[in-house]
């Protein structure tokens, strides 16, 4: 877990990760980075088989927000994922941006080049 | 000279795909928004405070449909950007003329978004000690809240889409469109290339 620290980032897994956490330095919000991860499923044997960690958590709001600049065709896991934490964990505040979210938020900033990396990115790896 | 700026607001007519909120319903709504202030506020002469620039015009509506003696003053705050990061936290780059001290003070917002600004914004109204302030916003898009911000007067709820007029700009053009829409994907361009595509 990691958290903010105006000047010293973690090691983000994508660009998209550090730039949502400069807007949020910039307005002066707290942000962990990935701070916990939920088991979603289990084995025979009792041990955890998929597990979900959101990328920020938002301490003064609880409120956790994943990140993801999958094309929506590719979104079905993510989304999977999304409802079970909702069926496991349903006092957790998760919310979702997708890649039209985030693009949105670039363009909203004036960040045309990071909107435009989103809009070139085939795919980012399911995690 | 009227042939000329009728061709550039046909240009940027041009560019929207679809109308969302028509300038009838736009007008409509915020008539019935001035009402409810005008009811709730009576008596109070209350102090509505608008960020600048995308408020403008619902601003000038709103205050126009309004029946109580009110009064009006605006503040500006520095967006995010690459630039303004590096001059360090958002900051207000223009501030009320008035004391808030025991006012009754609405703070009036084109669209409430991810709340950071609006967060940042109240937390530095609050600490003038007004006697009320509340938020009044034409478009709420929940969607994206970030921060938890309650809202008294709510036009209309956005949809999760990009969209443009009545104050809202794309690189700050079409805020004088008296609807609200969508821009064509290919309006959307940065270099040559199209963000949006």
């Amino acid at each position: 877990m990691s958290k903010s620290r105006k000047n010293h980032h973690p090691k983000f897994i994508h660009p998209s990760e550090e730039t949502f956490a400069r807007i949020l330095d910039y307005y002066g919000i707290e942000w962990e980075y990935e701070p916990r991860t939920f088991p979603l499923a289990w084995d025979e044997e009792g041990n955890v088989s998929e597990a979900f960690a959101p990328d920020f958590y938002l301490p003064e709001q609880d409120l956790y927000i994943e990140l993801t600049t999958l094309r929506p065709e590719l979104t079905n896991r993510k989304n999977r994922k999304m409802r079970r934490m909702q069926e496991l964990y349903p006092s957790i505040n998760v919310k979702l941006f997708k890649r039209r979210d985030i693009r949105n938020l670039m363009v909203k900033y004036g960040l045309d080049q990071q909107a435009q990396r989103i809009a070139g990115t085939e795919a980012q790896e399911d995690q | 000279m009227i042939e000329d700026s009728s061709n550039r607001s046909e240009e940027l007519r041009a560019n929207i795909r679809e109308i969302l909120f028509s300038t009838e319903q736009i007008e409509e709504r915020v008539r019935a928004m001035g009402a409810e202030i005008s009811m709730d506020y009576a008596g109070r002469n209350p102090l509505l405070v608008g960020v600048l620039k995308g408020v403008l015009f619902f601003m000038a509506d709103l205050l126009r449909s309004i029946s109580i003696p009110v009064e009006v003053d605006f503040m500006a705050v520095s967006s995010y950007s690459p630039e303004a990061r590096e001059r360090g936290l958002v900051r207000l780059v223009k501030d009320l003329e008035t004391p808030l001290v025991e006012r009754h003070v609405l703070f009036v917002e084109d669209v409430v978004d991810t709340g950071l600004t609006l967060n940042y914004l109240l937390q530095n109204l609050r600490s003038r000690k007004p006697s009320s302030l509340e938020v009044c916003t034409l478009f709420n898009k929940s969607q994206h809240r970030l921060i938890n911000i309650p809202i008294k007067y709510e036009g209309f709820e956005l949809p999760d889409l990009f969209v443009v007029g009545y104050g809202l700009d794309y690189r700050e053009r079409y805020r004088n469109l008296p609807f609200v829409g969508l821009l064509k994907p290919e309006a959307f361009q940065s270099g040559s290339k199209n963000i949006f595509e």
